[in-house]
């Protein structure tokens, strides 16, 4: 039952959901709409377990004293403090909360992704050699596109541009294509048999 | 007299009697068409017209209707000059519209003969999905069919798959070198099809990891997720006969911040040195942060991912990497399940199918015919 | 250890100095390069163009989060700049859970620019006529789904906790049919999930302005037109904020002007290193090749 429920559920709402696609009857997108409603609800319930495992784990990672367990404090009185502050005193532009976003919670997440410049860097350093032709095509495709882009590409050659443009319509696009391609039907072929109950690793593990 | 006999005609008659009093110097617009609009829900009433020979020289057409019990024709909508069409949304089902379309200038009007009475209803099929309809149930057809002939037991070919060969041997490494494996199921929540993949491919490494009783880390960044691979993991320990072996720390759910769960990754990653990480599932800008730092630990690396713009970086960052599809067929692949060979062999059919449609269109598009609106979803 | 040995195995912290110390150079030396300006940039710019004042509005989804602000926010701003100097209403929403405090961010900068230039009342921009932020919303597909329908019924109240029906701009916005285009200013993979669901469904117009990484994998669906014009990262930016200042739109230009300078200037140090990683690659290997 623990299996067979859930199963059952998945195959009747995606069938109904596909049927609702082909019928434009306004009891049709009424349904349709209701059951959107009923997604978006559900969808904020897995907040709610989101949040709740993350007091779980890190609870239980202070209860016990495990490695790096004061971490685990910061990040529920921050969790616990940003929800008090919103609440208390809302989220209008010139609200703590607001304030709080901007001058800490943005710069650390720039500060994260900024790591990226450095290990592009070093990665394209170390990875960028013409060991062999798919390599060096690679690596000249690299340079036009990263000259091509720059401002000032025009001036060292006034067809970089339109090269760089070239590399990105015609080859990458007809390469992404295929694999776009590919992709569909992988997705398609996934959630088929995800409503036809094939497919049931998402109840976790199999029968 | 002549003349006040029309001035009394025009503010007598109504308005569509006017076309036979005018003497402006502009004509209205012609066969005007109204038809109940197709393949919607209702209230909608479709108003099609040939342009007034003047029509460049008006400011625009008035649209106007009256019900069968009215005597009065009022105005629903207006449009510029050189549009021919209009959709009147706010008429109700069932009920009988009579329009004339009027061309207007300088506030005066000239309407057209006024059309055949029409009624708007909601359709229950919408005859413009029928392509995306027959396409599911052939795809449908195809995957049921070749389920079944994979569960009769017939044995169904696979190329083989660098990267996925390699699994035995990654795996082998951190058991000798007696260190974890990081697997990191990817940052897409479960609805992903990248994650069910990838939940699958992480059942056959936990067999496997079970078997050669190494040690094993998956963080998880959505909650759903970190549920759904501690049951896999959990499953895969109880399969292979040890589930005194299965710890609840292998499984761990991190954060739903993208980056906050990369630095955990990497800090994972610096602490803990695992032998080997696998990357496979959905990743989005911080893949090469991860993998990067996965190479400069020196860790042996397989990574598998659709994410089209990622490859790249996990091509110059792992030892091998599992390209699109080949992330779908990797629990094929692994498992031997038939099941799963059977959906894979349609989506090579399904596939071979598009591309010879597409060839085909392609051809014929040189004798100068456009068959892509047969593929166009309404 | 020979010359080209060396620099083939230069230290990453050398790298990563050399890296700070060039991003951080045109901060201090102001140059402007004049932008060439990209084709889908100016599709998207033109399609702004194209709509009439106080007719539809113009939908954006802010989806990027604090880690893609330097990209993100300069294409809001300029984007935001040029709507309101056409008169065309903005509707704001996310789907992204961070993207809110950016959104309001950028909404109250440019609105409180251009009141700080108004004459009169009528220049002036008033939440709730010219501009309305729907906030967050969960079940990013069914929200957007639903919203073809009513978007009421997916929004009751925004973010300030208003009621959607009192605001006049809502009262006028029922659904995608009041929608000259959706917009999505993205750093993942939302555009695709407007193009497959609302657009297929409703036939709503899409336009995007996403991370440079991103960027490319939709260049199919501009190609086919399912995308009406994409912004490319810091230089889509960059050459949206110029198209909108030689337009009059604006007075001065944006922060990803100075952030293309540093952009470039890393561009050549990443390059140099290249070119020296394989200059002693292929000594290197000459060198084996002798000895054999």
């Amino acid at each position: 039952m623990k299996r067979k429920l859930p199963l059952a559920i998945c195959f009747f709402m995606g069938i109904s959901m596909m049927i609702q696609f082909f019928i434009p009857h306004p009891t049709s997108l009424n349904f349709g709409s209701m059951i959107y409603k009923w997604i978006i609800v559900l969808m904020a319930f897995a907040l709610v377990l989101a949040i709740g495992n993350l007091i779980r784990h890190h609870g239980f990672k202070i209860q016990k004293g495990k490695e790096d367990w004061p971490y685990s404090i910061v990040t529920l009185t921050s969790m616990v403090a940003m929800a008090i502050i919103g609440l208390a005193w809302g989220i209008d532009p010139d609200s703590l909360y607001q304030s709080i976003y901007l001058n800490i919670m943005a710069p650390l997440g720039g500060t994260m992704f900024a790591l990226l410049a450095y290990y592009m860097a070093s990665a394209a350093y170390r990875a960028f050699r013409a060991r062999s032709l798919e390599a060096t095509l690679l690596l000249i495709s690299a340079f036009v596109v990263m000259i091509g882009f720059m401002p000032f590409g025009q001036y060292i050659h006034p067809r970089f541009p339109a090269f760089a443009e070239w590399i990105m319509k015609v080859p990458n696009m007809a390469s992404q294509r295929g694999i776009l391609l590919g992709v569909a039907f992988g997705s398609i072929a996934t959630a088929l048999k995800i409503i036809l109950g094939i497919e049931r690793s998402w109840l976790g593990g199999k029968e | 007299m002549l003349i006040l006999l029309i001035a009394v005609l025009y503010q007598c008659l109504p308005l569509p009697s006017c076309l036979l009093l005018s003497a402006r110097s502009y004509r209205p617009p012609g066969e005007v068409t109204a038809i109940d609009k197709p393949n919607d829900s209702g209230s909608v009433i479709r108003l099609e017209w040939t342009l007034s020979p003047d029509d460049e020289t008006i400011d625009g057409y008035t649209i106007l209707r009256r019900t069968a019990d009215d005597t009065v024709y009022t105005k629903v909508g207006s449009t510029i000059h050189g549009v021919a069409g209009f959709e009147d949304e706010k008429a109700q089902d069932g009920v009988q519209y009579q329009y004339v379309v009027a061309a207007i200038k300088n506030g005066e009007m000239v309407s057209s003969e006024p059309t055949a009475m029409v009624t708007s209803y909601p359709q229950l099929f919408h005859t413009g999905r029928i392509n995306v309809l027959l396409c599911i149930a052939a795809f449908a057809l195809t995957l049921l069919y070749f389920v079944f002939r994979a569960r009769t037991g017939q044995n169904l070919f696979i190329r083989k798959i660098a990267g996925l060969a390699a699994v035995d041997e990654a795996v082998g490494r951190a058991t000798e070198m007696g260190k974890p494996i990081l697997y990191v199921p990817g940052l897409g929540d479960i609805d992903w099809t990248a994650t069910i993949a990838s939940m699958n491919i992480l059942g056959e490494v936990a067999k496997k990891i079970a078997l050669y009783d190494s040690a094993l880390i998956v963080p998880n960044r959505w909650s759903v997720t970190y549920t759904v691979s501690k049951e896999v993991v959990k499953e895969a320990f109880v399969s292979e006969g040890s589930p005194e072996k299965f710890k609840e720390e292998y499984v761990r759910y991190v954060t739903e911040a993208q980056f906050g769960f990369a630095a955990a990754i990497t800090g994972i990653m610096m602490r803990e040195k695992p032998a080997t990480n696998f990357f496979i599932g959905r990743f989005w800008a911080e893949s090469l942060i991860m993998a990067e730092t996965g190479a400069q630990t020196g860790a042996f690396q397989i990574a598998g991912t659709d994410s089209v713009l990622q490859l790249p970086f996990f091509v110059t960052a792992c030892d091998y990497t599992l390209i699109g599809e080949e992330l779908y067929a990797a629990s094929a692949y692994l498992s031997r399940e038939p099941l799963l060979l059977g959906s894979l062999k349609a989506q090579d059919y399904g596939k071979l199918v598009v591309l010879l449609i597409l060839f085909g269109f392609t051809v014929i598009s040189f004798f100068g015919i456009d068959l892509l609106p047969i593929l166009r979803v309404q | 250890m020979k010359w080209y040995d060396r620099i083939t195995m230069i230290d990453r912290r050398v790298i990563y100095l050399l890296l700070t110390v060039f991003v951080i150079i045109p901060f201090f030396i102001k140059v402007t390069i004049p932008q060439k300006i990209m084709p889908q940039t100016r599709r998207l710019f033109d399609f702004i163009e194209s709509i009439p004042p106080n007719d539809k509005v113009v939908m954006i989804s802010f989806d990027y989060s604090p880690q893609t602000q330097p990209e993100c926010h300069p294409m809001a701003k300029a984007l935001l700049k040029h709507c309101f100097a056409r008169g065309i209403p903005i509707v704001g929403l996310s789907f992204e859970p961070e993207a809110p405090g950016l959104a309001v961010d950028a909404l109250v900068s440019v609105v409180q620019e251009i009141d700080s230039l108004a004459t009169n009342r009528e220049d002036s921009l008033v939440y709730g006529i010219d501009y309305v932020y729907l906030g967050w919303k969960s079940g990013r597909i069914a929200a957007q789904l639903d919203m073809g329908e009513a978007i009421s019924g997916v929004f009751p109240r925004d973010y300030f906790g208003n009621l959607i029906d009192s605001l006049p701009l809502m009262q006028a916005t029922k659904n995608y049919k009041n929608v000259a285009i959706v917009i999505i200013l993205a750093s993942a993979d939302y555009p695709i999930d407007w193009i497959r669901y609302p657009q297929t469904r409703y036939g709503i117009k899409v336009g995007a302005g996403l991370t440079a990484v991103m960027a490319p994998q939709y260049y199919p669906f501009v190609q086919t037109g399912q995308v009406s014009g994409l912004m490319s990262g810091m230089k889509g930016a960059a050459e949206y904020e110029k198209l909108v200042l030689d337009h009059g739109y604006a007075r001065t230009l944006g922060s990803a002007e100075t952030g293309m300078n540093s952009q470039s200037m890393i561009h050549i140090l990443i390059i140099v290193f290249i070119i020296l990683g394989n200059v002693g690659y292929f000594f290197s290997r000459r060198q084996k090749g002798t000895h054999k």
